[in-house]
C-alpha cells in the first residue's frame, strides 16, 4: 500500500472521471424522468397489485394478472411479490401510511383486524362491485362475514387455503396405505398411532423418512400444525386483551408429545426446514408431506400424480387449519377515480379467474367458479375440498393472523421442543408467556 | 508515453515491489524456510476459508434448479447451466435495482464529498463568527448514530413527500461529519505559503478552494469518495425504511424484499446474489491499490 | 470542546496519507491571511443545512415523539409525558434485546480484532501472493448485507447446506446454525467476522506498514528472532491502532441490524433480536412510533455514555 507507487494513476483518474461524468449526465436524465412518473402513461390508469405468494402459487397469480391485463388493454396492470410474512405486512402498513401504496394488495383475512381500524384500508363500494357482477350471494356467508369491519366490506375474499397432507401415490401404495380407488386411505392415517405407523411404513419404502415436515425456520408452519392439532384435541382458548391467556394445557402437551414422536428421524426428519422437506418429498425421499395446498403447483411439477387429503384426523375431532386470502384497497393519499375504477375492474376480473387460482390448490371463495363442473373434476383439489368444511382459523384477537408477529412468536416458542431439546411442557409454557405478553400490550391500531 | 514505456515502468515497479517484499519477509519472519512455509500455509488456509462462501454460491448459481436442492456437491452431475442467470435477469427487477443503487450511491458520493469539502474548507481556511460553535456541533454529531433516527426521519420524509423517491434515500445519507474532519485535517496541512501567495495575488475564497485546495487534495478526496461510495452502495437500513415501492428500491433492499413467485429457488437466489456482488468486486479488482488505501486512511480518519 | 481536542484531530500518525510537504508548519502566518468575510458561511452553509435538516431536526422531533402515543396509522398523537419511558424501563423485551446487542458486540468484536490482526501480520510478512490475500480477506466487505445473508443462509441451510453436509460427512450431528437458540448468535457472529474483518485487516496492515524498517534491522543485528521481533517491536507499535479498531468495532457492532434481520428475523424464539430490530418492529410492524422513539432514546443515551467514557482518557492524556 505504498502511496504513489503506481505510475498509471493519473491516466486512470482521467478515465474514471470521464466515466463518472458520463454517469452524471445519464443520472440527470433519469432523475428528470422520475420526477414525472405519470407523464409516461398518461391516459392509461396504472394498477399495481402487491401479493405475498412467494410459494409456487405466485406463478399462477401472475398468469391471472396477465389474463386480466389482456382483457383490459386500457389498464397498465402490474403485480409484485414481496417477502411473505411480517415484512410484507410492515411494508404494506408503511406504504399505506404515506408512501406510494399499491392500488390493491392481497392480505390474509385474519389480518383485517390490524389494518381496517387504523384507517390503513379503504372499504369497498358494494354498488361498484355489483355493477361488475360481484355480489354478496357469490360468497359463503361465513367468509363474507369475516371480510366485514364496522358494517363495511374491507376485503374481497379470494380463497380458503387449508394446511393439508400431500402424498406420493406410488410410495404410499407400496406401503399398503391406499384404498380400493388407489388413493391414500384417509382412515389409515388417522389417530396418533395410526399416523405414526403409516409414517414408518412409508419410511420403510423410501429408505429414509415417511413424511416431510419442515418445521425449522418456519414458525408459521409450526403454528399451523399446532393450532390445527390442538383444535382436533378439543383445546379451546380464552384470549382477552388485558387478561391472562387461557389454554387447555393438557391438550397442548399431548399435541407436542405427538409431534416429538413424529419428528424422530424416521417418521419425519429431525433437522429440516421447508425447502429441504419439499426437496425430500419431490425427490421421493419422503412419501407424504405436510404443507399448505399452495405448494401444489410446485409438487405437481416434480410429481405429476401427487395426491392430497385434508389434514389427517390425528386426535378426536376433525379440524383443519386454514386461512383466507383477500384483496384489499390500501388507503391512497391522493385517490385517482380513474385508477380506482380500473382497480375494481381488475379485482373483479381476477375473481373470475379463480379457476386458475384453484389449480394452484386454493379453494376459491367466488362460488360461481366452485360450482362449475370443471372445478368439481380437478384432482387432487376435490380430494381435499372437504377441508374447508372443517376449517379452523387463527384465534380471534387483534394480534393474530397469517404472517403476523404472533405466529412468529408462537412458532419460535415451540422450536426447542420440536427439535427434542426441551420437553413438551416447555413449549406450552412459552406459548402462554408470549400470549400473556401480547395480551398486555395496547392495540396500536 | 507509449504503451511499451508504460509496460516497462510497470515491470520495474513490480520488480521493486517484489524486492521490498523479500526484504520484509526477512525482517519479519527471518530466514527460516520452515517459518516461511508455516506462514504461507496459514495464509492459504485462511484465504481458502474466506473464499468458500463465495465459491459455493458461485457453484450453486450455475447448477440446474433441481440439482441445487439436492445434498451439497461441488460438481453437478447434470452439468453446468446459465438457466438461473437467465431466469433472474428476465424475471426480476434486479437490473432496475442495480441502476437505482448506482444512481443513489453516485449522488450520495458526489454530494457528500462536495458539501464536506466545502465545510472543511470553511473550518480550515476561513474565519467567521460562530465557527467554533459549528465545529463543536459537527464533532457532537459524529456521536449521533443515525440508525436510531429511523422513526422520526421516516415521519419527516412522509411529511416532505420524499418516501419512495431517490432524494428521500439520498439526502439523509449525505450528512457525514467524520468526512468533514478528515478533510479539514488534510486542508490544515496544505502549505500556507501556497495559499498566502494566491491570496496576495487577489484570489478569492472560491478560487482558493477550486484551484488550489481541491487539486492538492485529490488523493484524500478520492479516498473519501471510495469510502462513501462503498457505504452508500451497501447501505441497507435507511433505504429499506424509506422505500416501499419496488421500483425505487436499491439492490440490497430489492433483493431481500421482493421474492420470486415460483417458490424457493436456490440456484436463482445465488445467481441474484452473484450478480449483485459483481459490480463492486470487479471495481475492486481494477482499482485494488486505491481502494485499499482509501479505506485504510478514511476508516481511521474519525479518530 | 474545541477542535484542538487531540482525540479528533491528532493526525493518525501512521496513516499512509500523502501529507503535502511542510504539513502543519507555519500555522501562525496563515491565520493572519485567512478570509475574514462572509465566505465562510457560504462554504459551511450546505453542510450546516444538511445537518440541521437530517440530524438536528429529526433528533428533536424524535424526542418529542417519544413523549406521545403517535401511531403509524396516524391515530393518536397525544402528549403522554413519560409513559413511554416508564414502559420502556419495565419492558423485558427492551432489556432482552439490549442484552442480545451487547452479547453480539462481545462475540463479534473479539474475533474481529484478533483475526484481523493475525491476517495483517501474515500478509505483512511480504510472502508472495499479496494481491490474492488482500482480495480474499477484503472482498466480503464489499458485499451488501443482502448478499452476505443470502450466501450464509445457503451455507447454513439445514439438511442440504454445505456446512451440514460437511458435518454429516465427518460423522457429526448437523447443527441448527440459525435454528438453535444456543447457536444462532454464534453463527451470526461468524458471518459478521467473515463479512467485515477485511476492514480491520486493512487498518492493521496500514499501521504495520508505518513501522520503520530500521527498527527491525536493528533488532536483527541484535540477534532477535522472529517471535521476539513480533512481541518486542510489532505488537507494541500496534497498541494505538488496536485501541482505535476496538472502539470503531464496538460502536459498529452495537448498531447491528442488517444481517440479523435478514438471517433470522431475530429468531429463533427472539434469541438474536437486537435492540434496533426491536425499535423497527415496535415502530413499523406494530405501528407504535411514539414508543419506538422512546426506546431509541434509551439506546442513544447508553451509546452516548459509552462514547463519553471512552473520550475521557483521551482528554486526560492531552
Amino acid at each position: 500500500m505504498r502511496a504513489g507507487g503506481s505510475p498509471g494513476v493519473s491516466r486512470r483518474d482521467v478515465l474514471r472521471a470521464a466515466l463518472v461524468g458520463a454517469g452524471g449526465i445519464a443520472l440527470g436524465g433519469s432523475l428528470a424522468a422520475c420526477a414525472t412518473p405519470s407523464a409516461a402513461g398518461a391516459g392509461r390508469p396504472a394498477v399495481m397489485i402487491w401479493d405475498l405468494f412467494s410459494g409456487g402459487d405466485g406463478a399462477l397469480m401472475q398468469e391471472m394478472v396477465a389474463a386480466v391485463a389482456a382483457e383490459n388493454p386500457d389498464i397498465r396492470l402490474d403485480s409484485t411479490t414481496l417477502a411473505w410474512g411480517s415484512p410484507y405486512y410492515t411494508k404494506l402498513a408503511m406504504a399505506s401510511s404515506g408512501g406510494r401504496p399499491p392500488e390493491a394488495a392481497v392480505m390474509h383475512m385474519s389480518r383485517l383486524a390490524g389494518y381496517a381500524p387504523g384507517g390503513l384500508l379503504e372499504p369497498f363500494d358494494l354498488d361498484a362491485l355489483a355493477a361488475l357482477g360481484v355480489r354478496q350471494e357469490h360468497f359463503a356467508p361465513a367468509v363474507w362475514e369475516k371480510a366485514q369491519y364496522d358494517g363495511q366490506l374491507y376485503a374481497l375474499p379470494l380463497d380458503t387455503h387449508p394446511y393439508i397432507l400431500f402424498n406420493n401415490p406410488e410410495l404410499v401404495g407400496q406401503a399398503g396405505l391406499t384404498g380400493a380407488d388407489g388413493k391414500l386411505d384417509y382412515d389409515a392415517i388417522s389417530g396418533t398411532d395410526g399416523f405414526l405407523a403409516a409414517g414408518r411404513a412409508v419410511a420403510e419404502v423410501t429408505g429414509e423418512t415417511g413424511v416431510g415436515w419442515g418445521y425449522l425456520r418456519d414458525p408459521a408452519g409450526c403454528w399451523r400444525m399446532f393450532w390445527g392439532l390442538y383444535t382436533q384435541n378439543g383445546g379451546g382458548y380464552d384470549l382477552v386483551p388485558g387478561r391472562k391467556a387461557e389454554l387447555d394445557v393438557d391438550a397442548a402437551v399431548e399435541v407436542f408429545e405427538f409431534l416429538q414422536e413424529m419428528v424422530d428421524g424416521t417418521v419425519a426428519a429431525r433437522n429440516q426446514d421447508g425447502g429441504a422437506a419439499s426437496g425430500r418429498f419431490m425427490s421421493g425421499r419422503a412419501g407424504m408431506m405436510f404443507s399448505g395446498e399452495w405448494d401444489l403447483p410446485m409438487f405437481r411439477d416434480a410429481l405429476p400424480e401427487v395426491g392430497a387429503t385434508p389434514f389427517p384426523t390425528i386426535f378426536d375431532q376433525p379440524a383443519n387449519y386454514a386461512d383466507s386470502h383477500a384483496f384489499v384497497l390500501p388507503r391512497q393519499a391522493h385517490a385517482d377515480p380513474a385508477a380506482r375504477e380500473a382497480t375494481y375492474r381488475v379485482l373483479a376480473g381476477l375473481l373470475k379467474q379463480s379457476m386458475t387460482w384453484a389449480s394452484a390448490g386454493h379453494i376459491p371463495a367466488y362460488q360461481p367458479v366452485v360450482e362449475q363442473d370443471a372445478y368439481q373434476e380437478l384432482t387432487p383439489q376435490r380430494d381435499y375440498a372437504r377441508a374447508a368444511e372443517i376449517a379452523v382459523f387463527d384465534p380471534d384477537v387483534w394480534f393474530s393472523g397469517g404472517g403476523s408477529d404472533f405466529q412468529n412468536r408462537m412458532g419460535d416458542a415451540m422450536t426447542d421442543t420440536l427439535s427434542g431439546e426441551a420437553p413438551p411442557r416447555t413449549a406450552v409454557d412459552r406459548i402462554l408467556r408470549e400470549m400473556d405478553r401480547l395480551l398486555s400490550q395496547p392495540n396500536p391500531a | 508515453m507509449s504503451v511499451a514505456d508504460l509496460v516497462a515502468v510497470r515491470r520495474a515497479s513490480a520488480a521493486q515491489q517484489r524486492a521490498e517484499n523479500r526484504t520484509l519477509t526477512k525482517l519479519t519472519i527471518g530466514p527460516s524456510p520452515w517459518a516461511r512455509a508455516g506462514a504461507l500455509a496459514a495464509l492459504i488456509v485462511l484465504a481458502a476459508l474466506w473464499l468458500v462462501p463465495l465459491a459455493w454460491g458461485t457453484v450453486t448459481s450455475f447448477k440446474h434448479e433441481a440439482e441445487a436442492a439436492l445434498p451439497a456437491s461441488w460438481w453437478p452431475a447434470q452439468g453446468w447451466t446459465l438457466e438461473a442467470y437467465q431466469q433472474v435477469l428476465s424475471n426480476s427487477d434486479l437490473l432496475v435495482w442495480m441502476w437505482n443503487s448506482l444512481v443513489v450511491a453516485t449522488l450520495v458520493t458526489f454530494l457528500t464529498v462536495l458539501i464536506s469539502a466545502m465545510a472543511a474548507f470553511a473550518f480550515s481556511q476561513t474565519i467567521f463568527k460562530g465557527r467554533g460553535l459549528l465545529q463543536w456541533l459537527t464533532i457532537a454529531s459524529i456521536m449521533m448514530p443515525g440508525q436510531i433516527l429511523i422513526v422520526p426521519l421516516f415521519r419527516q420524509m412522509q411529511a416532505l413527500g420524499l418516501v419512495d423517491t431517490f432524494w428521500g434515500i439520498v439526502l439523509p445519507q449525505v450528512v457525514a461529519p467524520v468526512m468533514v474532519f478528515i478533510l479539514k485535517r488534510f486542508f490544515d496541512a496544505i502549505p500556507s505559503e501556497l495559499l498566502d501567495a494566491a491570496r496576495i495575488d487577489g484570489a478569492g475564497p472560491w478560487r482558493l478552494f477550486w484551484t488550489i485546495v481541491l487539486p492538492l487534495s485529490r488523493s484524500i478526496l478520492v479516498a473519501v469518495a471510495i469510502f462513501v461510495f462503498i457505504g452508500a452502495w451497501n447501505n441497507f437500513l435507511w433505504p429499506f425504511i424509506v422505500t416501499t415501492d419496488p421500483q425505487f428500491m436499491t439492490l440490497p433492499v430489492g433483493l431481500s424484499t421482493v421474492k420470486n413467485a415460483y417458490g424457493v429457488q436456490y440456484a436463482q437466489n445465488m445467481a441474484s446474489a452473484m450478480i449483485a456482488a459483481l459490480p463492486l468486486l470487479v471495481v475492486f479488482m481494477l482499482f485494488q491499490r486505491r481502494i485499499v488505501q482509501g479505506v485504510a486512511t478514511t476508516g481511521m480518519g474519525g479518530q | 470542546m474545541t477542535v484542538s481536542n487531540p482525540s479528533i484531530t491528532a493526525p493518525a500518525g501512521k496513516a499512509p496519507v500523502r501529507q503535502p510537504a511542510g504539513a502543519g508548519a507555519a500555522g501562525g502566518t496563515r491565520k493572519s491571511l485567512r478570509e475574514r468575510d462572509r465566505s465562510g458561511y457560504l462554504f459551511v452553509a450546505p453542510f450546516a443545512v444538511a445537518v440541521g435538516f437530517f440530524l438536528v431536526w429529526p433528533t428533536l422531533y424524535g424526542l418529542w415523539m417519544s413523549f406521545t402515543d403517535q401511531s403509524l396509522t396516524g391515530t393518536g398523537s397525544e402528549f403522554i409525558g413519560f409513559d413511554n419511558y416508564a414502559e420502556a424501563f419495565s419492558d423485558p423485551q427492551v432489556w432482552e434485546t439490549l442484552l442480545h446487542t451487547l452479547w453480539f458486540t462481545v462475540l463479534s468484536t473479539v474475533p474481529l480484532v484478533l483475526v484481523a490482526l493475525i491476517m495483517a501480520l501474515l500478509v505483512h510478512t511480504g510472502l508472495p501472493g499479496q494481491w490474492v490475500w488482500r482480495m480474499s480477506f477484503f472482498a466480503p466487505y464489499l458485499l451488501t448485507s443482502a448478499v452476505v445473508s443470502a450466501l450464509s443462509a445457503w451455507l447454513f441451510q439445514p439438511d442440504i447446506g454445505l456446512l451440514d453436509t460437511w458435518m454429516t460427512q465427518l460423522g457429526l450431528q448437523p447443527i441448527g446454525w440459525l435454528t438453535d437458540e444456543d447457536v444462532a448468535m454464534f453463527s451470526i457472529a461468524l458471518v459478521t467476522v467473515w463479512w467485515t474483518v477485511g476492514f480491520n485487516f486493512l487498518l492493521y496492515l496500514a499501521a504495520l506498514q508505518g513501522i520503520p524498517q530500521q527498527q527491525y534491522e536493528a533488532a536483527t543485528i541484535d540477534g532477535a528472532g522472529g517471535w521476539r521481533r513480533l512481541f518486542s517491536i510489532t505488537l507494541p507499535q500496534l497498541r494505538t491502532i488496536t485501541g482505535v479498531i476496538v472502539v470503531l468495532q464496538l460502536l459498529a457492532s452495537l448498531k447491528v441490524f442488517d444481517q440479523i434481520y435478514l438471517l433470522t428475523g431475530g429468531g429463533p424464539n427472539g434469541s438474536t433480536r437486537p435492540i434496533l430490530e426491536y425499535i423497527y418492529d415496535t415502530g413499523f410492524t406494530n405501528y407504535r412510533l411514539g414508543y419506538a422513539s422512546a426506546i431509541s432514546y434509551v439506546f442513544f443515551a447508553l451509546i452516548l455514555v459509552f462514547t463519553l467514557v471512552r473520550l475521557m482518557p483521551a482528554r486526560k492524556e492531552a
